[in-house]
């Protein structure tokens, strides 16, 4: 019976393919890296997390390792930058934190965020093993040294009212001990000694906390002591407690005071402490300290002041756990950054300044070797990095640094050479949008000067204007052949130039993106994605992150417009960057949002403060429409402005709130540029169904948490009128449901688990769409109760039985084979091609295409389509579509964490740009209905010469011969 | 000692961490289309879903994606790999002790993969998107050594389609460009043999090609053959004689063409 049933299935998925249609075209292998171009990132590697770490003990090969701010964990080859792998730690984009371990001559790391520490094979990336748990993990450390041989890891976990040290089981990963203590304390963290467990926490209430260390056995996690550390309240916040190391012969806890005038250092076990003075001016101290337990015991203090930085190195004395001053590296002015390396007992410390690196031993204070940056190198700005020594003979050393800058790049330096540049900064962006490249000012110019003066002295100019340029004609007639060649060949210069130009098919655009560091980029779209510059727009408190509401780009004056939450706003030039405008946060009310609006002197960004309230504006600027806000968690307003004492004040016209006990979830709206070529169908019968094509409306889509009821709502955004509402039983309101509205149909994606309504026994699970097509009216060549009106307006009711015009809705659900987010559509310049779904895959990490003719509602049901409906291109309704493959617009590339996607059209009507950002960016082009206005890389000129020239020459040979022939036939006697 | 800190470890996990939760393994084992599953890259994970939880499992070092802590409920599991495609599977989780009871005789062997049977707490089945959820497909027993179940492979993955290349042999298998090469070669060669053949034979062929249409076509048009001016290429070739051919084509045409006709009204 089941056998039976699978072949049926079988069949059926068969089919699901077969019924793809001719338009469902995948990505040409030529094309890859030619249409398309993706930033793999990883986010802005952090300080405590990233290191050199050798994979196999085998192999001399050691790769970078980081957990980056974002929650990437990803391996890099140091030889050229690339990623071997990558893993989101926790699952999911993260907010920074985490922490990342490596144990020596072991396969491999352990990571943990949140509640869950894992482990991953160092060179593979696959997964060792996961451990989830109730508390959070506040520290993960290696246990070097164990009984039975191999490493362990130690987690330290906070719990409501307890901290908890649980030892991990290298391997295997299932806990071997732990040591519930229940307390009050705030965990900090977790260290090791050859035989000695310390837990370190903060003891106290807030402002004058007290250090405690707890010593545990490490075969068994039995408290062996408890030592207080008395701190004079100079430990206010766990903030304050700058390094406890661990795995070193003699571990040591430091904090400073809060003047940063005194270091405070302990070492573990000890119930002393030591003092050391520290630069005047000191801002921020770093200590850097080798992470095996065979390294000297030596640590590197670096302290940071506003202007420069300097170095002590400590040695501690084992016996005694004295610790003393070695030698310092001295204060030199600008960046520098310090990272440790070891190799057996050595300890080398790497400084990385701003023009140049040097590498001292832990011993003595002489540089081992010291390299200059070639002279005009940019300034690093280092903020901090990790460094691998290698000693290649007595005398001689190597060292490869990889170090994080200012501008959040990743770059490493081999020998003084930058080896390779890693742009994360451009990971965790928040907000984008394209702009066209400014067109030459001078020509602009030129144009509008002729445009104003008289037809005379305009036909003068003009006529002048292309006499001077004659004098280009003769180097573009040389140009020819070279053109004409090149354009047979193949060789021609379609594609990337690094010159900012627009060229004549609308591929060469700007992407101004936006990320949650405060950072701004120019990217150009027609040079793959080539980061034309990048600047730093927004200063961000630490551990804040900027929060765009809206990105708006004027192409007329060639300007980007940034709106923050707070406020803030930035306006700078698309194809340099170069600020035009900026206000710092507070000085204006925290905003929303912002939307553009038409006024009399123009269209403009009008922010939306909190709770959706509206200020008053200068009558000029006075939006002509109505402004529709969000004022509440759960309830929308539309407002008109009228004039209230020489000024334009919002006035609320209509108010919508779904029933109590549904939230909204979802706003979907329209795309700014959402042309309709057609206002109708042509059926097969050549019967026309006309579209409803209402600009004023949104799609609201609502959830009932208690009934897992999904209620989508098509608003007319000036009456705030519902035009159509309907609802789905069974869905999930923990999973991603999101909308799309465009041209004359919208839909929502969503987890669903439900009986169907027509048959009882009949039960769905899994990632569904659903589409709904409006149409004026039911019936085909009818165009509804307005007829062929040319004006229509929402608030007036149209005077006919029937009531106000309502869409005729038509609807369909299907299945999808994974959940898709990020939804947006196909923009092409006229909106005659074809429009395509485009929608990230989550799980598969790629971005897809989904044709609408796919998605079609009027498939037909349970039946074959007629002949004619078969014209029209539907084909039979299946519930289940099978997200080919060959539909991912990323191929085989594996675009992480996308956030949302942008579309935009070019100047060919069959080319859609697109453009996808979040942890990665990722960029191509798309032709839905197939590159028909271009000749593509598949037409081959040579051949088509090639063919021409062959039957010319076959004329030429075979018509003599014809012509011999015919004649000997008329000649020949008949027989 | 050492065995000692073993099953106090298993103790305290089973108390703390795993109470009334199922844990399930699946596996990839080799098979045809991937003969060596360590070769599936890093991002290859599984998902388990149904009506408000979902659980997420990273590609193991084994090849196995291991669930932990799934409370009971009926699943959807979904392998999402990069370059292989995956038969999608329904998993009923029955108890919340699915695994515990099973976890006591492995106590003393470590502690993964430990869910072995579980005929009556975990059954899983393939199943298919868009199905009704009753209907299940085959069940998936699971394999004897660590209790893993084995997922199904259904094929790689194609994310390119083949741009139409120019050759000169794909022009020369065309049927059309094939015949119009026969009959090239019959045009220039036919002569030359009809030369070199003794005279007897040659009144004899020349007789013999009178009959046959195919010569007045090569000579081209000829006052006397007026009888062969209508002949039907694609008929001489369907193997109709040229006579019948002509009364029997029209019904034929009008039956063929009425679906386009109908559609142009």
């Amino acid at each position: 019976m089941s056998g039976k049933m699978y072949l049926s299935f079988q069949a059926l998925s068969l089919s699901v393919l077969l019924a793809l249609p001719a338009s469902v075209r995948a990505v040409f292998q030529d094309e890859v890296g030619h249409i398309d171009y993706h930033h793999e990132l990883l986010g802005v590697p952090q300080r405590e997390t990233t290191f050199f770490h050798r994979p196999r003990t085998g192999e001399k090969a050691s790769l970078l390792y980081t957990l980056s701010d974002l929650g990437v964990l990803g391996a890099v080859n140091p030889s050229n930058g690339a990623i071997v792998w990558r893993q989101l730690l926790a699952g999911n984009i993260t907010d920074g934190g985490g922490f990342l371990r490596a144990p020596e001559h072991e396969t491999w790391l352990v990571g943990a965020h949140g509640s869950s520490v894992s482990s991953w094979d160092a060179l593979t990336g696959r997964n060792v093993w996961f451990l989830n748990s109730n508390g959070m993990v506040k520290d993960v450390e290696v246990m070097e040294m164990t009984e039975r041989g191999g490493k362990d890891v130690l987690a330290l976990y906070q719990e409501p009212g307890a901290t908890i040290t649980r030892r991990i089981h290298g391997t295997e990963g299932h806990v071997v001990w732990e040591h519930k203590d229940v307390n009050k304390d705030i965990p900090l963290q977790v260290s090791t000694s050859l035989d000695k467990i310390f837990v370190v926490s903060l003891h106290g209430s807030l402002l004058s906390y007290s250090l405690k260390v707890i010593v545990l056995d490490t075969l068994t996690g039995k408290k062996l002591d408890e030592i207080p550390l008395g701190t004079k309240n100079e430990v206010q916040k766990p903030e304050d407690v700058m390094f406890v190391g661990a795995n070193s012969a003699a571990p040591i806890v430091a904090w400073t005071d809060n003047t940063m005038a005194q270091l405070q250092v302990n070492v573990l076990g000890r119930k002393t402490k030591q003092e050391f003075a520290l630069p005047a001016d000191t801002t921020e101290v770093e200590i850097h300290a080798p992470h095996t337990i065979q390294s000297s015991p030596h640590f590197l203090v670096h302290s940071r002041t506003k202007s420069g930085n300097k170095a002590d190195v400590f040695h501690i004395d084992l016996k005694n756990s004295a610790i003393t001053k070695a030698y310092e590296l001295p204060m030199l002015e600008g960046s520098s950054a310090f990272s440790t390396s070891s190799t057996g007992a050595n300890v080398y410390f790497t400084r990385v300044t701003d023009n140049e690196v040097t590498i001292t031993s832990s011993t003595s204070h002489g540089f081992l070797g010291r390299w200059s940056f070639k002279p005009g190198t940019k300034k690093l700005n280092t903020l901090h990095g990790v460094s691998e020594v290698i000693k290649k003979a007595e005398d001689s050393y190597a060292v490869r640094a990889a170090v994080v800058t200012d501008s959040d790049d990743w770059i490493q330096i081999v020998n003084g050479e930058v080896s390779w540049k890693r742009l994360e900064g451009l990971s965790g962006a928040v907000a984008a949008t394209w702009a066209e490249i400014p067109e030459s000012e001078e020509l602009a110019r030129t144009l509008e000067a002729e445009a104003h003066s008289n037809p005379w002295s305009a036909y003068v100019h003009r006529v002048n204007r292309h006499i001077n340029d004659l004098q280009y004609l003769p180097a573009y007639l040389q140009s020819i052949p070279k053109r004409l060649i090149s354009s047979i060949v193949g060789s021609e210069s379609t594609g990337p130039t690094d010159e900012i130009k627009r060229d004549s098919f609308g591929f060469n655009k700007l992407v101004v993106l936006a990320t949650k560091r405060g950072k701004l980029y120019g990217l150009n779209a027609g040079n793959h994605g080539q980061v034309i510059w990048s600047r730093k727009a927004n200063e961000t408190p630490s551990g804040r992150h900027w929060d765009v509401k809206a990105i708006h780009a004027d192409n007329i004056k060639g300007f980007v417009t940034v709106r923050g939450s707070e406020g803030e706003f930035i306006i700078v030039k698309s194809d340099t960057g170069k600020t035009v405008e900026s206000m710092p946060s507070s000085l204006f009310p925290p905003v929303n949002d912002a939307v553009m609006v038409d006024s009399d002197a123009g269209p403009w960004l009008l922010p939306i403060e909190r709770d959706g309230k509206l200020g008053d504006v200068q009558l000029a600027w006075a939006p002509k429409q109505t402004v529709v806000t969000r004022t509440g968690e759960n309830e929308i307003q539309g407002f008109r402005y009228v004039e209230k004492e020489g000024l334009a004040s919002a006035v609320p016209v209509w108010n919508f709130s779904p029933p109590a006990g549904q939230h909204i979830v979802n706003i979907a709206t329209r795309p700014q540029h959402d042309p309709v070529a057609s206002i109708g169908r042509v059926l097969g019968d050549r019967t026309v169904k006309y579209k409803y094509l209402n600009p004023n409306t949104i799609v609201v889509a609502a959830i009932d948490d208690k009934t897992s009821t999904l209620y989508t709502y098509l608003l007319d955004t000036v009456s705030g009128e519902i035009l159509a509402s309907s609802c789905y039983e069974g869905v999930d309101p923990n999973k991603d449901i999101t909308c799309t509205l465009t041209e004359n149909w919208f839909l929502c994606a969503f987890y669903g688990q439900y009986q169907l309504r027509e048959s009882q026994d009949q039960k769905l699970k899994g990632y569904q769409v659903v589409i709904s097509d409006l149409y004026e009216s039911e019936l085909a060549n009818d165009r509804g109760p307005l007829g062929d009106a040319v004006n229509f307006s929402s608030l007036d009711p149209v005077d006919m039985p029937t009531g106000p015009a309502f869409p005729s809705v038509v609807s369909k659900t299907f299945i999808l084979s994974g959940p898709i987010t990020s939804l947006a559509v196909t923009q092409t310049r006229q909106g005659i091609a074809i429009r395509q779904l485009l929608a990230y895959m989550p799980e598969s990490h790629s971005i897809i295409a989904i044709p609408r003719i796919l998605l079609e509602p009027r498939r037909p049901v349970g039946r074959d389509p007629t002949p004619a409906e078969l014209e029209e291109g539907l084909s039979r309704y299946v519930p289940a579509i099978e997200l080919d493959p060959r539909m991912t617009v990323s191929h085989t590339r594996d675009v992480l964490g996308v956030r949302e996607i942008i579309a935009a059209p070019a100047i060919l009507e069959s080319t859609c740009l697109v453009f996808a950002y979040g942890v990665d960016v990722f960029g191509s082009r798309i032709a839905p209905s197939q590159a028909f206005d271009i000749l593509g890389k598949g037409f081959n000129k040579v051949t088509l010469l090639g063919t021409v020239a062959a039957l010319f020459l076959g004329v030429l040979g075979l018509g003599p011969m014809v012509r011999k022939k015919q004649i000997n036939m008329r000649w020949q006697a008949p027989m | 000692m050492f065995p000692l800190i073993a099953t106090t470890a298993l103790a305290v996990q089973a108390l703390s961490l795993l109470v009334s939760a199922a844990t399930i393994t699946l596996s990839i084992p080799p098979s045809p289309q991937i003969p060596n599953p360590a070769s599936l890259p890093p991002s290859t994970h599984a998902t388990l879903t149904a009506l408000g939880a979902s659980y997420h499992a990273p590609l193991t070092v084994d090849n196995t994606f291991v669930f932990r802590n799934v409370t009971p409920g009926s699943y959807l599991a979904d392998i999402h790999s990069p370059t292989h495609g995956f038969a999608p599977l329904r998993i009923d989780v029955l108890s919340a002790t699915a695994g515990e009871n099973i976890r006591e005789p492995n106590l003393s062997n470590g502690g993964v993969g430990v869910e072995r049977g579980g005929e009556n707490d975990l059954r899983v089945w393939e199943t298919f998107h868009g199905n009704n959820w009753e209907n299940k497909g085959e069940e998936i027993r699971p394999v004897a050594v660590g209790g893993a179940f084995p997922v199904k492979v259904l094929g790689s993955k194609v994310y390119y389609t083949e741009r139409g290349a120019f050759s000169v042999l794909s022009i020369l298998k065309n049927p059309m460009i094939l015949m119009g090469l026969v009959s090239l070669a019959i045009f220039i060669g036919m002569p030359k043999l009809v030369e070199n053949m003794d005279p007897e034979m040659r009144a004899e062929f020349e007789e013999q090609s009178k009959k046959n249409p195919m010569n007045s076509l090569m000579a081209g048009p000829q006052p006397g053959a007026s009888s062969m001016g209508n002949f039907d290429m694609a008929g001489f070739l369907a193997g109709q004689g040229s006579g019948s051919g002509g009364g029997s084509r029209e019904p034929e045409q009008s039956s063929g063409n009425g679906g386009k006709r109908g559609g142009k009204k």
